[in-house]
């Protein structure tokens, strides 16, 4: 193997049990997002597109469809020849099975898969986060401020900030403390779970850990204070611009419901930073003559004959005629019929809604509707009793 | 039984009447349906119908369409064992413009002779469709025939069935038959060959010039007919883009149109067909018109019965009409201000 300066280790095991029935089958970084992706798209666009083309892929919760749409990483350029990406699933060695146990407890798996690159830094990213950075200029601030860690933060509103993991830095932006979800936030400075290691340190302190039996194995609440408490120089890289958690189904919504802004911070049509994906290769949109479509993200192969106003629809997605589609995100062909009402919603993949439904959220509730099966089986009777 | 064929696309052909959308691209590359190029019909339909290798053969001005096909990756023919070949003609003073011309062949006859396939087809680069070849062949072998015509409603497709080895004989010997051409062949009766005719019932847009190359693409705006042409189970196959979805604000009123993705749509756009990337500014009404690949149309424009290549950008406040029968085309990467069509 070639010798690697950097290396991504990105974990992608998450099972998202908050975002319900969407991540039954299916592991959270393989959610559909934004109308084509998968929220991992944009982690490994970002590698690509900051010029890291050796990333190990951390996979263990619902795997199949995760690996077959990584594949061999053409879609992101990252079918290399050396490096590239690599799907790394947990093992078994002659004695056990490993399961990762924890986020430090599955790179720790895997040290052996960084090894044979010999990289200088190894850059940690987790596959849940909507976000565009360029790593490149991260691993800068980590050489330049002689950093063994450094740790990417955004600010976040005060009132939030118990929300998050803070680092309680000093006006050099060194991390004295970290935090998971202060009471009594001193910072608001919040970590995003990525991190740039020097691999020797990454390498030490990963044996280390994985020799504690009262550790946990996982990076923000057992290695950083470890590393902390051993006087390591820990840094904080402060990143401005679009980042969401999209870990429930509101956060999903909303993180949609950005991308329809005029003056959206998540720009997809930037050419100098594209988001790839597996492309679906379904011929274009039909918008039919009776159709509306306002203020809208749509994917190629849907059809449209109703009203869709204010949504972001996944390729190939039919709205039957007299249809209104307000508010919400309809995931990959689902089918829509005739005199449907879907308000704040989202419509997960391949589901059919029957003619006459409505799907509304009550007015006292600020909730975001998943469409399931079971919830349209309830609205029989309703819809029934409309006289359709 | 071997079923298995060669796949042979004649993208040699010029038609004056295409121009100027020939211009700076063979008509195999001309875009067609808001996403595709021709050759991407023929060339999926070969896939779909379990075609392993095929061969192009291109003349004129074949550089984009070299771009568009690159390794064969997007229709699966990057293969170790057979795939995608690239036969340009050395000459371009070969006089013989038929589809399906020996000469051009011979100039890359090892490929017919270390093929191993039993049969060849031979088809043009501008015929669309969705058909399945392996109907054809089954005919083709059913009937005992020595080539198969494909037509449809009595048109010849230029669409060809026949032994490789058969082809072989007829490219090394065209010189003692003096048939030139797969056409002459087919055209002539003084042969103990039998040649067959095979109807073709589904859509079929041939494209030879302007006209019918608007006239087609509106078409498309039928349900019935693109959900011909569509297949979901016989998918057409082309270069991906990466573009995101497509966009509409909250001016936007789009009815009965064909928009593919990467589009940002702030305007009016009626009965029309809108490639990848297009911008369409705030006010602008378009209708029946087609806007090729990342045109930009600017604010408050007029546009009807157009065609717009690649690459155009159309100033604030253009107004630009033709006709159904004559519809307006704006060459490739041209710039149209306001005062430029008075």
């Amino acid at each position: 193997m070639l010798k690697k300066k950097c290396v991504a280790m990105l974990l992608a095991g998450g099972k998202g049990s908050r975002l319900s029935s969407l991540t039954k089958n299916l592991a959270k970084p393989a959610v559909p997002f934004g109308g084509k992706y998968r929220i991992i798209d944009f982690t490994l666009s970002n590698c690509t597109n900051s010029g890291i083309d050796t990333v190990g892929v951390l996979t263990q919760y619902q795997p199949l469809v995760l690996n077959s749409y990584i594949g061999i990483g053409s879609a992101w350029d990252l079918d290399r020849r050396n490096g590239g990406v690599t799907v790394l699933p947990p093992y078994a060695e002659s004695s056990e099975v490993k399961w990762y146990t924890g986020t430090a407890s599955a790179i720790y798996q895997n040290l052996n898969y960084i090894e044979q690159y010999a990289p200088e830094y190894v850059l940690i990213l987790s596959g849940d986060h909507i976000y565009k950075m360029n790593y490149s200029k991260m691993l800068d601030y980590h050489i330049e401020k002689n950093a063994d860690v450094t740790i990417s933060v955004i600010e976040v509103p005060w009132s939030e900030a118990s929300r998050f993991g803070i680092m309680n830095t000093n006006e050099n932006m060194e991390i004295l403390q970290f935090e998971e979800k202060p009471a009594n936030p001193k910072n608001n400075l919040a970590s995003m779970g990525i991190y740039i290691f020097n691999w020797s340190i990454l390498k030490e302190y990963l044996e280390m850990d994985s020799r504690n039996p009262e550790s946990s194995h996982d990076f923000g609440k057992d290695v950083i204070p470890l590393l902390l408490e051993e006087k390591k120089r820990l840094v904080a890289y402060p990143f401005r611009g679009y980042w969401k958690d999209v870990g429930t189904v509101k956060s999903l919504w909303e993180a949609n419901m950005d991308l329809l802004k005029e003056d959206c911070e998540l720009n997809l049509f930037d050419h100098s930073w594209r988001i790839y994906s597996v492309n679906p290769n379904q011929p274009p949109q039909y918008i039919a003559h009776d159709a509306i479509v306002t203020e809208s993200l749509i994917n190629e192969g849907c059809v449209i004959e109703g009203t869709v106003e204010h949504s972001v629809l996944f390729q190939g997605v039919h709205i039957g005629k007299g249809s209104i589609v307000k508010d919400s995100v309809v995931m990959p062909d689902a089918v829509v019929g005739e005199n449907v009402y879907i308000e704040k919603a989202i419509v997960p993949s391949n589901i059919e809604i029957p003619n006459g439904t409505i799907i509304r959220p009550e007015q006292s509730f600020d909730e975001i509707i998943l469409v399931t099966k079971e919830l349209l089986e309830k609205q029989e009777p309703e819809r029934m009793s409309s006289g359709e | 039984m071997n079923k298995t064929m060669l796949g042979v696309i004649d993208a040699t052909k010029y038609i004056d009447a295409l121009e100027p959308l020939t211009i700076n691209r063979c008509i195999a590359a001309i875009p067609f349906a808001g996403r595709y190029r021709l050759i991407d019909f023929v060339l999926s339909n070969m896939v779909n119908s379990g075609i392993e290798s095929v061969a192009i053969f291109p003349k004129y001005q074949y550089r984009s369409l070299m771009d568009h096909l690159g390794s064969g990756k997007n229709w699966d023919l990057n293969r170790k064992r057979d795939g995608l070949f690239f036969f340009p003609s050395p000459d371009l003073n070969m006089p013989y413009d038929h589809i399906g011309a020996f000469e051009h062949f011979e100039q890359h006859v090892d490929y017919f002779l270390r093929s191993k396939q039993k049969y060849a087809l031979i088809c043009n680069s501008y015929t669309v469709c969705n058909i399945d070849y392996q109907m054809v062949l089954k005919r083709h072998i059913e009937n005992e025939c020595d080539i198969t015509e494909i037509r449809h409603q009595g048109k010849s497709l230029e669409m060809f069935i026949l032994e490789t080895s058969l082809l072989l004989d007829l490219i090394i010997n065209r010189n003692e038959t003096r048939y030139m051409s797969i056409v002459d062949v087919v055209r002539d009766h003084r042969h103990q060959l039998k040649i067959c005719d095979y109807e073709y019932c589904g859509y079929v847009a041939v494209i030879d010039s302007i006209d019918n190359y608007f006239a087609h693409s509106m078409e498309l705006l039928h349900p019935m007919i693109w959900k011909q042409l569509f297949d979901k189970l016989r998918p057409i196959y082309t270069k991906v883009k990466d573009e995101p979805p497509t966009k509409y604000t909250g001016e936007a009123v789009v009815k009965n149109s064909m928009i593919a993705n990467g589009c940002m749509i702030e305007g009016h756009v009626e009965n029309s067909i809108i490639f990848r990337a297009v911008k369409v500014g705030k006010g602008t009404v378009i209708k029946n018109s087609i806007i090729m690949q990342k045109s930009q149309i600017g604010e408050n424009c007029e546009l009807d019965c157009v065609i717009i290549d690649k690459d155009v950008k159309v100033e604030n406040g253009v107004t630009l009409r033709g006709t159904a029968r004559q519809p307006f085309v704006i060459r490739k990467g041209t710039v149209q201000g306001a005062l430029m069509n008075l």
